[in-house]
């Protein structure tokens, strides 16, 4: 067995390639997050933001020593305790932009629900990988799994906080499709998602009128745009397609240092990026280093030495997967507007602490890929 | 078995790498659309985004009199006013939230904002014009909350030194309305812009207007400045040097007093004219903020016409005054000699039909002298018989009568001199027996009564080219000359000359002379020391009532006159409408402005300036 906390040897073996990415990731938040809130004489985001992208390092390298095994063990503490976190998170919180997602401590407030998406992967990642099947998944497994992920995010719905609910759906859904689903299961959950949200969307606009759908939509995101939903998106366009091939220069983006873009620093980063930085540095550059960190992760998954750290990794690339795809279709108008962050470059420390834990986890898979 | 179950696990994560390549195409391939193939758009709406053009009206050029007197000036005014464009409230909610502060309903906010509808958003429509400092300090008080949708914009407005003094020949501005706009330069003109309606402010726009400036300034998402950008400073409009004088228009329009009248005076050999009075007048003012609508129609129902220009703008019979282009026209002609004699009898039987003299039991033997200083028909209608209609008319228009004097300003009347072939075609639709000329008409025509009319300023216009010897100027208030000192390409047509011999002028004159010095009917109007001539006229008023006075039956008085009588400086045309005599009631209004011309000339009248006096350029 090995040993259980090696901190001594965090250096061997250790995917600096893949923290490297990230770190540049980071640093590109990071230098943007300044160019937005460099005119807002009070604003210390960038300096928050760069003592988190710290504590991340510092917790990624924590989560990388611990051998995931005995992660997985403790697993199940861990989960119930989450759970309690969320239950307790709308009793405690403050409403921030209409929900009761954050827990002031201290200086900072974070948000459990981000970093419970980790504790929930590696609880999925358990079970799944605890079944030991070579078939497909029986309907009770698929129930069990869903439960698992399910609960924690019933609470969060709760809160509510639609976005950051819908981002644990990749947990699952990897997870799943990774253990095996039968192909006809796969193609009727398809067929479903294209007859039903088209109909759904035809009965929104016939039957609902303007207020109800106003309301129900504010429902799903209290943190819509009050001035009419199409003013982020459209600023956002504006911002990123003046951009251009190479950009309006870092600092010098008119729609981002004249305040046009609302949450720049946040959900909607990634605009900033493209104002600019432009098409070729800004957007293929960060797209790239994304496409670097994933498929290098996916190769880690391949290699891992079990099925859970397999099914680990498998998690958290499909959280970042889907945050970013989200968040980058939705600052070109592709998708709706939820409140995704992008990760490593949104400003928020649960964010970003989220997402080095998520890589710390993957290192630690890697690390431990032969069998000693 | 582990081994096994790894392996399906691995090759299911193989499929992983495809979604993630193709969902990172898809997403390049987005930023292509926006970056690349669609950016000059969207570079485009973030520079509308961030630069704000804000307008700097020009100062209007101020009007002065030919000593530089102002008569009208600018003076700072302030407007509420509404931007439609990134508006974030609701016309209504912007009603609700200033309306009562304004003393406006949302009704009277919308009627506004609908005019200007069609027009660019940017441009800011005006809530409330000329408002006062209380205004000015709700408006502020809430500028928080109203951000850019609501503010105080500066507008100079105009200044009526003088009130309705020559109001009919300045005019007034007022915001240009909806159909103007279509007619004119859209990048000169713009909604909320004052722009000269009617007289010289209308006539000379472009040349008071100026040039409008404009700031480009940089704002962030609150519409605050951040920076200047770029500007091109306002140019002032050109002051307008009229030729009116301001001391002439003062005694002119004092002597018409209360009655409805005009008077006209003008530098033959310039052209200049010096006085252009219409009587009743208005105060312009009350156009340089928007008149109430209640006002307005009140003025427009004024049984008097007031916004009428008497001088050029009708035409009447000239009475007797016709009887000096009668008596130049027989003279060239040759069917009067100045040593012909006519017994006058108090009526005569020309062609069937008896025609009076105003004189009941006749002036006796009478020669042209007699003729003119004592107002003969009876010897006119002989020159008319022998002249005829046809070499009547020919003289007549050659001298200036019956056709536009075109005369800076617009609406000019035309007059009439009739012929047979204008009576034909005016009543075209008639029976063939009222499309006929009669002799009868002809001897009318010869005293100014009948179908003959003259505008007031074609007969002080036609007078002064007679005794200037047959010489036209073209009449203005502006001169020419001096525009085109100001670099504007202004028409600058040559004098018209008829020929006409010396010696008709002198004896003509000379009978004018008589009228006002030697016991004639034109005796009020003269001046000691000052050769005045003239001639009065009383036209007879066929159709009564024009308005409701007991005085409507009354004939006009006309007094026509110019001084010194051997070569004139200035001819005067005084004209009071149903004023009686034209001794008795016009040709006071010719002597007051003929004497304060004298006085001004000699040095006996001190010049009054109530206004500034302009610094001009030399």
């Amino acid at each position: 067995m090995p040993a259980p906390f090696e901190a001594r040897n965090i250096g061997k073996d250790f995917d600096w390639a893949l923290f490297a990415a990230a770190l540049a990731l980071a640093l590109i938040g990071l230098t943007e997050i300044y160019s937005a809130t460099m005119n807002l004489p009070s604003d210390v985001s960038f300096m928050k933001q760069a003592i988190f992208v710290g504590a991340g390092i510092a917790l990624m390298f924590i989560v990388a020593s611990v051998d995931y095994h005995s992660i997985s063990e403790h697993i199940p503490w861990l989960y119930l305790g989450s759970l309690a976190v969320l239950i307790y998170t709308p009793l405690a919180a403050r409403k921030i932009a209409g929900a009761r997602s954050w827990i002031d401590l201290g200086p900072v407030s974070i948000q459990p629900s981000e970093m419970i998406k980790m504790v929930v992967i590696v609880a999925m990642a358990r079970y799944l990988s605890d079944l030991h099947i070579k078939g497909y998944l029986t309907f009770n497994q698929i129930l069990k799994a869903g439960v698992i992920c399910g609960v924690p995010m019933g609470l969060i719905l709760l809160q509510p906080d639609m976005g950051t609910a819908l981002s644990y759906l990749p947990i699952l859904g990897v997870g799943l499709l990774v253990r095996g689903l039968r192909p006809a299961l796969i193609v009727s959950v398809i067929l479903i998602v294209v007859l039903v949200v088209p109909v759904s969307a035809f009965l929104m606009s016939d039957y609902l009128k303007a207020h109800q759908k106003e309301r129900l939509l504010t429902f799903i995101d209290p943190s819509r745009d009050p001035h009419g939903q199409g003013y982020q998106v459209q600023q956002s366009k504006i911002a990123i397609g003046s951009g251009g091939l190479l950009g309006k220069g870092i600092f010098k983006g008119s729609q981002n240092q004249l305040g046009f873009l609302p949450a720049r620093h946040t959900d909607f980063i990634f605009s900033v990026v493209g104002e600019e930085l432009g098409f070729v540095r800004g957007i293929l550059g960060t797209l790239g280093l994304f496409a670097f960190v994933l498929f290098r992760s996916l190769h880690n998954a391949q290699t891992a030495r079990d099925s859970l750290g397999l099914f680990i990794i498998m998690g958290v690339v499909g959280v970042y997967f889907f945050h970013m795809v989200v968040n980058v279709a939705m600052v070109i108008g592709f998708f709706p507007v939820v409140g995704i962050p992008l990760p490593f470059l949104s400003y928020g420390g649960s964010s970003i602490l989220t997402a080095f834990i998520g890589l710390g986890l993957i290192i630690n898979v890697r690390r431990r890929r032969y069998v000693n | 078995m582990r081994r096994e179950e790894l392996t399906v696990l691995r090759s299911r994560v193989n499929v992983g790498l495809y979604i993630v390549a193709a969902a990172l195409m898809f997403l390049v391939a987005g930023f292509w659309h926006f970056q690349i193939a669609q950016s000059s758009r969207f570079v485009e709406l973030a520079d509308k985004n961030r630069f704000k053009q804000i307008q700097i009206v020009a100062q209007r050029g101020r009007i002065l009199d030919r000593e530089n007197r102002v008569l009208v000036d600018n003076r700072p005014s302030y407007n509420v006013v509404y931007v439609r464009e990134g508006a974030r409230h609701s016309l209504e909610e912007i009603a609700a939230f200033v309306g009562p502060g304004l003393g406006m309903t949302y009704e009277e906010m919308k009627e506004r904002v609908d005019k200007s509808k069609n027009e660019p958003k940017f441009r800011p429509i005006i809530l409330k014009e000329d408002v006062d400092v209380k205004d000015i300090a709700f408006i502020n008080a809430r500028k928080l909350e109203l951000r850019d949708e609501v503010f105080v914009d500066y507008q100079p407005r105009r200044k009526y030194l003088e009130g309705e003094l020559a109001v009919h020949a300045i005019g007034y501005t007022g915001e240009i309305t909806t159909e103007e706009l279509k007619n004119k330069d859209p990048k000169v003109y713009r909604s909320g812009d004052q722009i000269g309606k009617v007289g010289l402010e209308q006539r000379y726009d472009s040349i008071l207007r100026g040039k409008d400036g404009y700031r480009v300034v940089v704002v962030d998402n609150d519409q605050r400045e951040v920076q200047q950008f770029g500007h091109e400073d306002p140019v002032g409009g050109n002051d307008l040097h009229t030729t009116l004088d301001l001391d002439l228009q003062r005694a002119a329009e004092a002597a018409l007093g209360d009655q409805v009248g005009a008077a006209v005076a003008l530098n033959p050999s310039t052209g200049d004219i010096l006085v252009m009075a219409s009587k009743p007048g208005f105060d312009p003012n009350l156009f340089a903020t928007r008149i109430s609508a209640s006002a307005y129609q009140e003025l427009q129902r004024d049984p008097r016409k007031v916004f009428r220009n008497r001088v050029i703008q009708d035409h009447y019979a000239p009475g007797s005054v016709f009887k000096i282009f009668m008596a130049a026209a027989g003279l060239e002609a040759g069917v009067l000699d100045p040593l012909d004699h006519v017994n006058c009898t108090g009526s005569v039987t020309i062609d069937g039909v008896t025609k009076a003299c105003w004189k009941a039991g006749g002036h006796g033997t009478v020669g042209l002298y007699e003729a003119i200083v004592n107002s003969c028909n009876v010897f006119f209608y002989n020159v008319g018989k022998k002249l005829e209609i046809t070499r009547i008319a020919d003289f007549a228009k050659q001298m200036g009568l019956g056709s536009k004097t075109n005369i800076d300003l617009f609406g000019e009347d035309a007059g009439l001199i009739p012929t047979p072939d204008w009576k034909a075609h005016a009543y075209r639709t008639r029976s063939k027996a009222e499309q006929k000329w009669y002799g009868s008409e002809t001897i009318d025509v010869s005293i100014g009564q009948g179908a003959v009319s003259v505008t007031i300023l074609q007969a002080a216009w036609a007078m002064g080219g007679f005794a200037s010897g047959g010489r036209l100027v073209q009449p203005h208030l502006v001169d020419p000359t001096s525009l085109d000192k100001d670099g504007f390409v202004v028409e600058n047509p040559k004098p018209r000359n008829y020929p006409i011999r010396a010696s008709t002028v002198d004896i003509v004159s000379k009978g004018m002379w008589g009228v006002v010095n030697e016991g004639g009917t034109g005796t009020r109007a003269s001046v000691d020391g000052f050769d005045v001539a003239g001639k009065t006229g009383t036209a007879q008023v066929v159709g009564k009532k024009s308005y409701g006075k007991a005085e409507d039956s009354e004939d006009h008085a006309w007094f026509v006159g110019f001084a010194p009588y051997r070569n004139p400086e200035i001819v005067v045309a005084a004209f009071v409408e149903h004023g009686g005599h034209g001794g008795t009631a016009a040709a006071p209004v010719a002597h007051a402005i003929f004497d304060t011309y004298y006085r001004k000339k000699t040095g006996q009248f001190g010049s009054q300036a109530s206004g500034p006096i302009a610094q001009v350029k030399p």
